[in-house]
């Protein structure tokens, strides 16, 4: 008899193949928007890293991915020719240069006060590094404080989600150095070697497939150890794991900024097949739409939660296309949230590890336990 | 002499002026079984609490054998050799059984050392599966299990995690008389191998179980002695259940 973790790593090799067949089939603009999904489908996976197997609902993950797309985007607006189209040889933004104080040197050390913020950016592996190092490193804090002063539960929810709101409106803010609301548009393109990523190019679509599986499997493998059981039994009960000698925040803040990781490479990879970083990754509904891609795929499944975004959103994208039926979809996104969080709260994953139950037993499996909303209900790793 | 195995020297707690423990000194001896009675209210669990650490104590001092862990963090007391199971029962209800006993087996505290695969302890944990009588439910998910059987899974990580010392808060609360009687089993089985203090108002498990008793009342330590000293002092006969005595 096939275990049912056989079935489940030939699922996810299927998915992995899938993925790298559709360029066969698949046109340069639709091949950009699914990369842009695959990238939401990485989100989805830091999602069900932390709500689904450490039980932290994280309202602000919008931060960690808006952390990393604004790191790697300024590099990528400094490599933009718009930065070094102002008769000058050193690049330089050109919202800097349109907002300069009359007579302000116009160079990035000092055409205004923050801009040498943006000096070591000129380097693009700065940018790259920056943006998976920011997002732990706000994780690794925010985890530290709250995990050690053993808030939990709902609380920690409206901290991220606060968190994530301040944030928006200090960009904003910032205009001088982020751009404010427009964000950095008008990005150079991410280099490799001498190869240069066009959006709309194939290898570009597999620098995010490639990406995706890396992620996928070894987010699998990460919930498959030791680490990763403990992280599930201290979701369970965090007392009892605690006092069988546990350190419970370590624990927490560890997942925790692993999923931030995560977030923060998808906000890069973004940036990459968007062109653009803005304020709106870090709008709360953005956060909360990422909940409602892991609930419906399946929060405590990590390919369940991967899959649920890039359905969603090639649902979205289809139904979006047809005359008045865009605000109709919204109500619709909403109405099968509810309804998932009420009836089917292991999602898509989970109907389909009952089918695969029933399959490989040949008898009805044993019904799910009764759940409640806020807590992770199937148990994937067995 | 035995050596102590857990000292307790004037421990008090001081909740805005209502001490639920007040300067109550207790020597365990290494492998002992000791019963905490008390009517209710009288501190057994806050006792319980002062010495896992999960209130912090105004006063007193702790020791397992001897290292003094007063107020240290919860799990830093686990590893010190300090086991404790709740008045209510806590399992990790996703996980299945088995899962529950090896995380329970994990001798690494930390993150970055558990990053491997495969807990090592499977001899080990079939033989507490015998133990608790869950064999047969080793491969279900704990939240399936009925009252009882998630007292014993409860009793079996402890077993599982093997601490020098364990405490018992209630073990058989909720339990049919059978059920009560097949914990007094495993109870007696890990006799001598652990020290054990049990806080438990149900007498006929009392006396399958007991070889020591304190009774707490009011906070403080009124009498100690073996079961019959205990049941004949006029002291705890007042105290504890009015004028009837001990049932
Ligand atoms: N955190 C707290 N703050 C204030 N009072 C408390 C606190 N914890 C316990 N108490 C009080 O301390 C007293 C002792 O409580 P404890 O739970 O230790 O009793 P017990 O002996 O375990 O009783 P039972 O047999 O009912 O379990 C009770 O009066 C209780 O109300
Ligand atoms: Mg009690």
């Amino acid at each position: 008899m096939m275990s049912k973790r056989r079935i489940d790593w030939a699922i996810y090799a299927a998915f992995i193949v899938l993925i790298m067949l559709v360029p066969l089939i698949m046109d340069s603009f639709w091949l950009n928007r699914l990369a842009k999904y695959l990238v939401f489908g990485m989100l989805g996976i830091a999602v069900a890293l932390s709500w689904g197997y450490a039980g932290i609902l994280n309202l602000g993950q919008g931060l960690f991915f808006g952390a990393g797309a604004y790191m790697l985007a300024m590099s990528l607006k400094l490599a933009s020719s718009t930065s070094l189209q102002q008769g000058s040889d050193k690049p330089v933004p050109d919202f800097m240069l349109w907002n300069a104080e009359p007579g302000a040197k116009t160079e990035l050390c000092c055409i205004n006060k923050a801009s040498f913020l943006w000096l070591p950016f000129q380097s693009q592996w700065f940018g790259v590094a920056m943006g998976l190092i920011l997002p732990v490193a706000i994780a690794f804090v925010l985890g530290s404080i709250v995990f050690r002063k053993r808030i939990a539960g709902v609380f920690v929810s409206i901290i991220t989600l606060a968190l994530v709101l301040l944030v928006r409106l200090v960009m904003i803010d910032a205009q001088p150095v982020t751009n404010g609301f427009n964000g950095l548009t008008d990005l150079g393109w991410f280099k490799l070697g001498g190869f240069e990523f066009d959006p709309y190019v194939v290898p570009t679509y597999y620098l995010i497939a490639v990406s995706l599986s890396v992620v996928l499997i070894a987010a699998r493998l990460l919930v498959e150890t030791r680490a990763g059981v403990i992280l599930q039994a201290i979701r369970d009960d965090q007392n009892r794991a605690r006092y069988l000698g546990f350190d419970v925040p370590a624990y927490q803040t560890f997942f925790f900024a692993v999923s931030a990781l995560i977030a923060g490479f998808a906000g890069m990879l973004y940036v990459i097949v968007s062109e653009f970083a803005s304020p709106t990754f870090m709008d709360l509904s953005f956060s909360i739409t990422m909940v409602v891609w892991a609930a419906v795929g399946g929060r405590a499944s990590i390919l369940g939660a991967c899959i649920g975004a890039i359905l969603i959103n090639m649902i979205s994208a289809t139904v979006s296309e047809t005359e008045g039926f865009a605000e109709a979809w919204k109500a619709i996104i909403g109405l099968i949230f509810v309804l998932v969080v009420l009836y089917m709260p292991r999602g898509i994953a989970g109907l389909a590890h009952d089918l695969i139950d029933r399959f490989i037993t040949r008898r009805p499996s044993t019904p799910a336990p009764a759940v409640r909303v806020n807590d992770p209900s199937s148990q994937p790793a067995e | 002499m035995a050596q102590a195995a857990l000292t307790i020297d004037g421990l008090s707690v001081d909740f805005e002026g209502f001490k639920a423990v007040n300067g109550v000194s207790m020597i365990v001896e290494d492998g002992e079984l000791r019963v905490l009675l008390g009517a209710n209210g009288a501190g057994k669990t806050t006792l319980m609490d002062l010495i896992s650490g999960k209130t912090k104590s105004t006063g007193g001092r702790v020791f397992v054998h001897d290292t003094e862990i007063t107020n240290w963090e919860e799990h830093k007391i686990a590893r010190a050799g300090i086991g404790r199971k709740f008045q209510i029962p806590s399992v990790f209800k996703e996980l299945t059984v088995r899962r529950n006993l090896e995380v329970a087996s994990c001798k690494n505290p930390g993150v970055f050392a558990n990053l491997g695969f495969g807990f090592s302890a499977k001899a080990k944990i079939d033989e507490v599966l015998e133990l608790i009588g869950l064999t047969e439910e080793a491969g279900q998910v704990a939240a399936y299990l009925s009252h009882g059987q998630t007292q014993w899974l409860e009793l079996g990580l402890l077993i599982t995690q093997d601490p020098k010392i364990i405490l018992l808060d209630e073990p058989t609360a909720g339990m049919t008389q059978a059920e009560t009687h097949k914990t007094s089993l495993i109870v007696n089985n890990l006799k001598g191998r652990h020290t054990i203090i049990v806080v438990e108002h149900d007498m006929a498990f009392v006396r399958e179980i007991a070889e020591r008793i304190t009774v707490l009342h009011l906070g403080q330590v009124l009498a100690e002695g073996s079961v019959a000293e205990i049941e004949n002092d006029p002291k705890v006969r007042a105290a504890y259940l009015g004028s009837k005595g001990i049932t």
